[in-house]
């Protein structure tokens, strides 16, 4: 039985769901780096380093974690935000997943219907997906990696995604601080940032605060 | 989901686009009077649609909306349809599954939510075309009201199948020429409030959507009802432009016509004794609470 | 592709329910499968299939069950009724058909409940629009399949055809060879449908009246234990109560405008269900100790099948070991996911793999046939239809007829 290596595509014009390909999802305590299972541990480290030498690495938070359905998610929130801080990496949201008519604003937000279009606009070379329901996020990775050539994560509060080229499962407000535990770490001990300098958007009720520039 | 639970979280609310500060800041979630003049001074549920430009299922969806007395507690279930363009952008959870089974699903899903939430008071709505409430549904639709199912079903009667082209449907009228009635139809328009009344439910209304006060009053009726005594069922006449070969301004037009003395639609409901004693006794209520709000207001602070 | 999943000796993950230890409003206990099924004592009962059917969603933590009749199954799902008038469910009610039935539980699903239905026959056709809904929409309902000709002229007896109906539907099929499969499958395949990797819907199938109406001694575990109820936040999908982000939510939407990158949605979404059931693997090895059975299965000539035929092929196997005529048996549990590895090592030594099967389609020996390398060696039968029972003594002799063997009957 070969190995399926989940990496960053563009792979097909229909790539297979990693899942049919014969890839297991971990176990408590793992992740998955590739469609290889490995201790979490290893993934903490192998994730800052992606982030760190990434060109524009970006986290896109889902409903789970942009809205407060209940007292836990704040904290996630927060711990979501101190991450970004920390590289520092852009954010930009999926807040639902409707197909949006006419179209998204590419610049600004990512559909799990066309995300291609947001990595494709934005030049996201690496992705984080964190609070995205598993359904949506599975439909949106693979799509990722059909088309773009981004490197994708996933911090999954539940069982975690072979469709993603890593994956962290369980994952809750400690494990997003490890993640920026383990960025901390790699940068004091000499790990320069790749990433291009941005300015993140900001946006209230009436629109941009700060406008995006790239 | 309480009103106070529709929020953005702090640390991210920064990024997110505006329609979505403008619903948690102004729409009308938990707002026991909201109602149709909310629109245009407060956010609608509604964000956006890709109906035919001038559609009055567009106006429609929106009174039906901002009448809704619980939004924050309530869950839609549409069917395949010209409805189901509209749906996805709803900021209400609802349901597409089938074409035809939407009372079934409301069944389930009506009584899940009461067993699971007995202290909440979760009202259910379906919302689907005539040909999924009349020709392909009529079975579940009238099953439902049957078995006093204590949930609203409202239909969008555009008298023929809209999403599919321009078919003939059971409430189309008589002798209307369309596909599939290539000779005209051939037998008369389904009387459905009729129908509705003698398979139970407690509360009926036919009307158009040319006087949103008038909408407003009948969702409100039948969601209450709902909740109290059992099934409801509101029949709106939404006329398909684009099939009759209307402009997109000409669709009030017709509602008009079709409402005035003689027509189609004009406006009738069926109230059962049980339902009326509990609209009598909402009206005083409610007539009290803004009585005491109104005198509240007027109080001096103390000092 | 569809790699072995080699898990033996491993559980389920533990579940995790707040509600674990506590006690129901029944005073059952709410306990981990693992614990229902591998420490508490089991104890025999002599029921039927029926019966057994009722014992399993006794302890099943079942929110909704919506029941109509058609037999072979009318009695199971009358006793759940009998079950719900006794407090064990929230919510049981006749619907008006199979189709509104499948819709019902589906509406009792969207809204969180544990949904449990049962069916046969005509009325799985009937409901059939229904099923690719449910695993489109994640929905992990489990209906309970006693089957039953769906051929015109109608009969009620049982035949496995339906079975061949489900096998595309995005859900999960187990096939239950006795009444004891039959509880232990309704029990595990709650918890193995539900987890939050896999999450559809699950045909547990049974041959009717062969298990449904027949006695049997089924070992079951204590009726104080009941399964952790299903956690409608533990899902890849968004639950239909107004009480979870994002508010503004369908499920499912049209993502079928006219544009590449919409039907490519749509094929990730069909991708996603057929990941979901392969996921379904590692939870159901380690709950039901592998996918299939084997026994001698190194021989030279096998028996490869599932439901009744694997027991009547246990009695030829006797009676041909008699004869000193040596064949192993595959019984295969699960049709979906389909067992191809697990099928193609068993079979590997195999010359001649013999599918007796109840329908006239012999559609598991074409699943078989196209999963395993040389596929002449599969033989399609013997197959009996519409209610016949599969004598050992048919499947001896065509055994022996196809091999070359003399028998009293071939050499006429
Ligand atoms: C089982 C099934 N049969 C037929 C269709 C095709 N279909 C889709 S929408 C539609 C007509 C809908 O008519 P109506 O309910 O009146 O809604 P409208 O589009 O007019 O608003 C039909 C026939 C389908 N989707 N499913
Ligand atoms: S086809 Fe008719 S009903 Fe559908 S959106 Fe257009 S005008 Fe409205
Ligand atoms: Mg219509």
């Amino acid at each position: 039985m070969s190995h399926y290596e989940v990496k960053a595509g563009p792979e097909a014009f229909l790539p297979p769901a990693a899942a049919t390909m014969g890839n297991i999802l971990p176990d408590p305590g793992e992740a998955h780096i590739g469609g290889k299972i490995v201790p979490e541990e290893e993934a903490y480290e192998h994730a800052a380093r992606k982030i760190l030498g990434a060109k524009v690495p970006t986290i896109f938070p889902g409903p789970l974690v942009l809205w407060k359905w209940n007292d836990h998610v704040a904290a996630k929130a927060k711990a979501i935000r101190e991450l970004a801080n920390e590289v520092p990496m852009r954010l930009i949201p999926m807040a639902d997943y409707r197909p949006k008519y006419p179209k998204i604003d590419a610049a600004v937000e990512i559909n799990p219907n066309h995300p291609n279009l947001t990595i494709w606009h934005n030049k996201i070379d690496v992705c984080i997906f964190i609070g995205v329901h598993c359904h949506q996020a599975n439909l949106a990775l693979k799509m990722i990696r059909a088309s773009t050539n981004c490197y994708t994560m996933a911090m999954c509060a539940m069982a975690g995604h072979e469709d993603a080229c890593l994956s962290f499962r369980d994952a809750d407000l400690e494990k997003i601080q490890r993640l920026t535990a383990a960025v901390k770490k790699l940068k004091a001990e000499g790990v320069e940032v790749q990433a291009n300098s941005f300015t993140q958007f900001q946006m209230d009720r009436s629109g941009f605060v700060v406008e995006p520039v790239n | 989901m309480s009103k106070e639970k529709i929020q953005i979280c702090e640390d991210l609310a920064d990024i997110m686009p505006p329609e979505y500060h403008k619903l948690v800041e102004s729409a009308t979630f938990g707002n026991q009077d909201r109602g149709w003049k909310d629109i245009g001074s407060s956010t609608e549920l509604i964000e956006q649609h890709s109906l035919c430009a001038g559609c009055p299922e567009s106006i429609a969806f929106r009174y039906i909306l901002a009448s809704l007395p619980a939004p924050e507690d309530t869950v839609f279930v549409g069917s395949t349809g010209c409805t189901s363009l509209v749906f996805p952008h709803v900021a209400v959870h609802n349901i597409h599954s089938l074409f035809g089974n939407q009372n079934a699903i409301a069944s389930g899903l009506k009584r899940t939510l009461k067993s699971r939430f007995p202290d909440v008071e979760k009202d259910v709505v379906v919302l689907a075309g005539d040909g999924a409430t009349v020709d392909i549904g009529l079975d579940m639709t009238m099953q439902s009201w049957f078995r006093q199912e204590k949930f609203t079903t409202i239909c969008f009667d555009n008298e023929l199948y809209a999403n599919t082209g321009g078919q003939e449907s059971g409430l189309m009228q008589k002798g209307f020429v369309a596909k599939m009635a290539p000779k005209g139809k051939n037998f008369e328009k389904v009387r459905l409030p009729e129908i509705a009344r003698e398979a139970g439910c407690a509360y009926v209304a036919l009307l158009t959507v040319s006087k949103p006060n008038r909408v407003e009053q009948v969702i409100k009726n039948a969601v209450l009802i709902a909740r109290e005594v059992g099934p409801t069922f509101v029949q709106l006449y939404t006329p398909c432009i684009l099939e009759i070969g209307k402009q997109s301004m000409e669709g009030l037009d017709e509602m008009k016509d079709s409402e005035s003395i003689g027509g189609r639609f004009v406006q009738k409901e069926y109230i059962s004794d049980e339902a009326q004693k509990l609209l009598d006794s909402i009206k005083i209520e409610t007539k009290e609470r803004k009585k005491a709000a109104k005198e509240a207001a007027k109080k001096p602070v103390n000092a | 592709m569809n790699k072995q999943v080699d898990l033996k000796g491993k559980r389920v993950i533990a579940s995790k329910h707040v509600k674990l230890g506590q006690k129901n409003r029944k005073g059952q206990t709410y306990t981990d499968v693992n614990d229902i099924f591998y420490k508490a004592e089991q104890t025999p009962n002599f029921l039927t299939g029926s019966e057994v059917i009722k014992e399993a969603i006794r302890r099943a933590s079942v929110g909704t069950s919506v029941a109509y009749p058609i037999t072979p199954q009318s009695e199971a799902a009358a006793l759940i009724g009998e079950l719900y008038a006794e407090d064990y469910l929230d919510e049981y009610f006749r619907g008006e058909s199979e189709f509104a039935v499948m819709g019902q539980c589906a509406g009792a699903s969207f809204g969180g409940h544990r949904v449990f239905t049962t069916t046969a026959g005509p009325g799985t056709l009937r409901a059939m629009e229904n099923f690719p809904m449910w695993a489109g929409s994640r929905l992990p309902i489990q209906v309970c399949v006693t089957c039953r000709g769906i051929n015109s002229p109608l009969s009620i007896q049982p035949d496995t055809l339906e079975m061949h109906y489900l096998l595309e539907t995005g859900m999960l099929v187990w096939h239950a060879e006795t009444a004891q499969d039959l509880y232990d499958y309704i029990l595990k395949g709650f918890i193995v449908a539900e987890q939050p990797d896999v999450h559809v819907p699950i045909a547990v199938c049974c041959d009717g009246f062969f298990v449904t109406h027949t006695k049997d001694t089924v070992d079951l575990s204590p009726e104080e234990l009941c399964l952790t109820p299903y956690n409608p936040y533990e899902s890849p999908v968004t639950c239909m109560d107004m009480e979870i982000a994002p508010y503004r939510m369908m499920r499912d939407p049209f993502v079928m405008k006219s544009n590449y990158i919409n039907y490519s949605t749509h094929a990730s979404w069909q991708q996603e269900i057929k990941a979901a059931v392969e996921r379904s693997r590692k939870h159901t090895i380690a709950l039901l100790d592998g996918l299939i059975d084997e026994h001698n299965s190194d021989r030279e000539i096998l028996i490869v099948t599932s439901g009744t035929a694997v027991s009547q092929s246990r009695e030829a196997i006797r009676l041909l070991e008699e004869e000193g005529i040596k064949v192993g048996l595959v019984k295969i549990k699960t049709v979906r996911p389909f067992p191809y590895e697990e099928i193609k090592r068993a079979t590997k030594h195999a010359k001649h793999i013999f599918v007796p099967e109840f329908n006239v389609a012999g559609w598991m020996a074409r699943e078989i046939k196209s999963t395993i390398p040389d596929n002449e060696r599969v033989y399609c039968g013997p197959h009996v239809a519409g209610g016949m029972t599969m004598p050992s003594e048919v499947i001896v002799e065509e055994i022996k007829t196809h091999l070359g063997i003399k028998t009293a009957q071939n050499s006429r």
